[in-house]
Formats: structure tokens, sequence, C-alpha cells
């Protein structure tokens, strides 16, 4: 059973066109890295898939988007689309004017959720789940931006899975931490996997082959080769992907 | 020595002395009003009102007027200019209409408060046939919305884009993100703007002249004319009477300590 189906999507800047006709699907609660050279598109193509890429001025899509059956262009509303497929950012982008708290449950004290028992649960569920409750518990008043960047990061993991969405969408998430906080990614990655189906574009070939089940190589705008992650790295068809992981470019 | 050196320490003593010579005059001005005025100021002062002609008596009915006056003012120039700060920086698109708004809203920025006075005059009190602190409130309301529609749209532009996409992404409509993200990240920059505003309109004396002239009796309703420190000082110093002169000098005191206090409180605000 396939999560999200990507059917003929091809995107625009502009009159610039950086994604040509791609065609994939994603299996349920898998972990998918989307790899490629810089510039390639693979920041565009995570957009697509939650309706960021249409707040750029000038931004068009093609194709549909298909999430448990429904196209998310044409049957669903941006919204809906966005609380049920959840995204975070290269930078950590925690709202500096909020508590580490409200910073947690923003998506739902700002939808009209006030019942302070439940947003209390869902703060300490989610910080846990991301490993940050033993380092915050005790002044989750603080300012979220007064973290350290790989804090942030996780903050805003926590922030993105307390409206618990379907898929989540991750651009180069660790690229900005240190070592140790990338591996507390990756760590939460598989776990989150147990009910997430994640999409994670990465640099890093060895964490795609680390962390991912499916890994999707796309080259200017061009998806190359898509297969389990196991395939594309030990007997790659498309000798652009062999040259890729390889590291022979990019 | 070298000739850097020289150029180097030439530039730093004429700069100090510059900085010595225009804060002087600044320390002078507050000095002074202090000296003259603290005499008058007490309780007596503060909380009653002017005795007849030439007497002494006290300015509570000006501090309470000028209160009055300024938060009218504040009740109708905030929510414009915040709402006018929210459409140029939001929902404009930079069309050529919202250039077009820009710049009228800019250009009342520089407009002399003596017309503005005169405009609430010609529009309100001429039409209502008597002085009014209503058409005071209107004329200093143009004073605030500039400055508070400039800080907000400032502000919210500033907003980087990470953080609205942040928003985004959790599903929010634009209103909310704008409300509650843009508007709730700009918050510090719209409170210290509209306290500096506050701190301009107390000082403002024209506009009132053609407005809300003056009263020696308690503000009876916003629709009559009000007492104000900035026209009492500006009647007392002009009276010839001591007794009202050295009075004149008492509200400066009030005043400058008012906009001295609010400017501390800005710096605070917005440093921390
Ligand atoms: N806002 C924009 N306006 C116009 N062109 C853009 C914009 N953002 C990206 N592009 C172009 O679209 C193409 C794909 O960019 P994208 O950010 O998706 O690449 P990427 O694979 O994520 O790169 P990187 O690995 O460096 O993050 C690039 O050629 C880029 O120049
Ligand atoms: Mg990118």
């Amino acid at each position: 059973m396939y999560k999200l189906r990507v059917n003929g999507l091809s995107a625009w800047f502009q009159n610039k066109q950086v994604l040509f006709d791609i065609h994939l699907e994603f299996p349920e609660k898998k972990v998918i890295a989307i790899i490629g050279p810089s510039g390639c598109g693979k920041t565009t193509f995570l957009r697509c898939l939650n309706r960021m890429h249409e707040l750029t001025p000038g931004a068009r899509v093609e194709g549909k988007v298909i999430l448990d059956g429904k196209d998310i262009y044409s049957e669903m509303d941006a919204m809906e689309v966005r609380r049920k497929i959840g995204m975070v950012f290269q930078k950590p982008n925690p709202f500096p004017h909020m508590s580490i708290y409200d910073n947690v449950v923003a998506g739902l004290k700002l939808m009209g959720i006030r019942d302070r028992k439940i947003l209390d649960g869902i703060v300490e569920r989610k910080l846990k789940e991301v490993g940050l409750w033993d380092e915050v518990c005790n002044d989750l008043k603080r300012s979220g931006a007064q973290l350290s960047g790989g804090q942030q990061q996780r903050l805003c993991i926590a922030r993105a899975l307390a409206t618990e969405p379907e898929v989540l969408l991750m651009d180069e998430p660790t690229s900005s931490l240190d070592p140790a906080s990338s591996a507390r990614v990756e760590a939460l990655i598989r776990v989150l996997k147990n009910n997430t189906t994640i999409v994670i574009v990465t640099h890093n070939i060895q964490q795609a082959a680390r962390i991912s089940d499916f890994t999707a190589f796309i080259y200017n705008g061009k998806l190359i080769e898509y297969g389990e992650t196991k395939e594309i790295f030990e007997s790659p068809k498309d000798p652009l992907t062999e040259k890729y992981i390889t590291g022979r470019f990019g | 020595m070298n000739l850097r050196k020289i150029k180097n320490a030439l530039i730093r003593i004429t700069s100090t002395i510059v900085v010595v010579l225009i804060t002087i005059p600044l320390l002078w001005i507050i000095f002074d009003v202090f000296i003259k005025g603290i005499s008058v100021i007490g309780l007596e002062f503060l909380i009653s009102l002017p005795a007849p002609i030439g007497e002494g008596g006290g300015i509570a009915n000006a501090i309470l007027g000028t209160l009055i006056i300024n938060a009218m003012a504040c009740a109708i120039g905030l929510p414009l200019g915040i709402a006018t700060g929210i459409y140029l920086s939001e929902y404009s698109n930079d069309s050529t209409f919202s250039t077009f708004i820009r710049t009228i809203i800019y250009t009342l920025s520089g407009v002399p408060s003596i017309i503005l006075g005169l405009f609430a005059f010609a529009l309100i009190v001429i039409r209502i046939g008597h002085y009014t602190a209503i058409a005071a409130a209107f004329a200093l309301s143009i004073i605030v919305i500039p400055i508070v529609a400039k800080a907000t749209e400032e502000g919210m532009r500033a907003v980087s884009i990470e953080i609205r996409e942040g928003a985004f992404a959790l599903g929010l409509p634009k209103w909310i993100v704008v409300t509650k993200i843009i508007l709730g990240v700009a918050k510090s920059s719209i409170i210290t703007s509209s306290l500096l505003a506050f701190a301009r309109i107390s000082g403002e004396t024209a506009p009132l002249l053609f407005t809300a002239l003056f009263s020696y009796y308690w503000p009876r309703g916003i629709n009559e004319p009000m007492a104000s420190l900035q026209v009492l000082i500006y009647n007392y110093a002009m009276s010839g009477f001591e007794a009202w002169v050295i009075r004149a000098w008492g509200a400066s005191l009030l005043l400058l300590l008012l906009v001295l206090f609010i400017n501390i409180l800005v710096r605070r605000i917005s440093t921390r």
C-alpha cells in the first residue's frame, strides 16, 4: 500500500522548469532518501509534496501528488495537506517570540486547542520523542531561540510532530548540526518510522545508506533512479547513479 | 609620531568636542527646567485645579486632559497605524496602489503639526461650533498613524522567510500566520513605536491650540474644550504673572519627566 504517489510532477520558478515529469511511490512507514547534486531540485521536489512550493511568488506545479488516494492539489486544501504532511527545514526555525512550550504546540494552540492538560501531555511526549525533554523540562518557559542549534532543530522536529502528521518531510535536517546531534536525529528517524512515512533530503550519502529503506536519485530535475536503498547502493542500474554514490561528482 | 596617528588623534578630539558642545545645551535645558520647576511640584500642585487669574493653584486638570487626549489619539491612531503596517507588509504585493499609500502615509509624518491642527479645526471645530478634545485627538492621531505604520511594516518585513514558512508548514491559515506569528515576532518594535508616538504627541502644542484649546475646570466630556499640559505651559508662560510662570516651569518639568521615562522604557524594551 502506497502512502504517497507522485504522478507526472513538474515544477517551475517563473519560466524556468526545475522538475521534469517525476513518477514515484512512497510506501507507508518507510524512510525514503532523496539524493542528488546541489541544485538538482531536491528541495523543490520536497516542497511540492506539501504544497509549500506554491508559496514562492511565480512558482508553479503540474501533475499529481496523491495522499491515500486523494490528490493534494485538486482534492484537498493546502492547510489540510500541510497538517497531514509535516516539514522540517534545513535551518532550524523556532518561533523566536514563543517559549519552548509554545513552540512545540504552536500548530495546535493557534488552531484553537486550549485544553491545558492535553497540551501539557503533548509537549512532554513530543519533547521526549525527540530526546529534548531532559535538557529543557525545567525551563519550558524559556525562548526557543535561546537553545543551541542542535536543540533548536529537535525542537522544530517536535513542533512538526505535535500535529501528528502522517508523512514527515525533512530537508537536510542534520546539515547544520554537529555529529552528535546528527546521530540523535538519525536515531529519532528510526523510531519515527514506526508510525510515520519519512521523506528525507540529504547530501550525505552514508546517511542515506544508513537510515533509508528507499532512495531516489535526482539529477538536473529528473528522477534518474528509484528503488530499495540496498539495491541502489549495491547495484545501481544507471551509470549516473553509480558515479554519484561513489562520490565521483556532485 | 607618524601622520596616521596625528590624524587619528585629531578626529577623536574634534568629534569629542562636538559631542560635548551639543550635549551642553541639552543638559542645560534639562537642568534649567528641573531647577525652575521642582520648587512648585508638590501634592497640591498635582491634584488641584488652577486658582483664579494670576494666583497659584494646581494643574491636575491639565495632567488629566493630556492623558485623556493622548489616550483618545492612541485609540484612533494605533489600530489604524498597525492595520496600515500589516497591509503594507503582508497584503500589498508591492503594487502601485500600495506604493501610493505608502508615499501618502509617510508624507503625513512630514506635515507640520500646526497644519494638522488647522485641518482638524476646519473639519471638526467649525462644524460642531465649539472647541473640542475630539478634534485634538483626531489631529494628534494623524501624527501617531505614520510612526506606528512605519514601525509595524518594517518590523513585520524583517521577519525571515524561514520563520514564515515554518508557520505555513504547520498548516496554519495566512491570517493566523500574520497575526500570531509575524505580528508576534514584530511585537516589540510595535510597542516601542507606540510609546515613542505617545511621547511625541505629549509635546505637540500647536494642534491643541486650534482644537481642545483650554479649560480651567476638570474635563467634563470628550466633546468639550479640555485643558492640557502643553497649552497650560503656553498660556501660563505668556501670562506675565509670576505665580503662573513658575507653574509653567513645573508643568514643563512634568512633561519632560514623562518623555524621559518613556524613552528609558523604550530603551529597556528594545535592548532586551
Ligand atoms: N526561489 C527560487 N527562484 C528561482 N529559482 C530557484 C528558486 N529556488 C531554487 N531555484 C532553482 O531551482 C533549482 C532547484 O533548486 P533546489 O533548491 O530544489 O535544489 P537542491 O537540490 O535542493 O539544491 P541543494 O542541494 O543545494 O539544496 C536550482 O537550479 C535553483 O537555482
Ligand atoms: Mg536544497
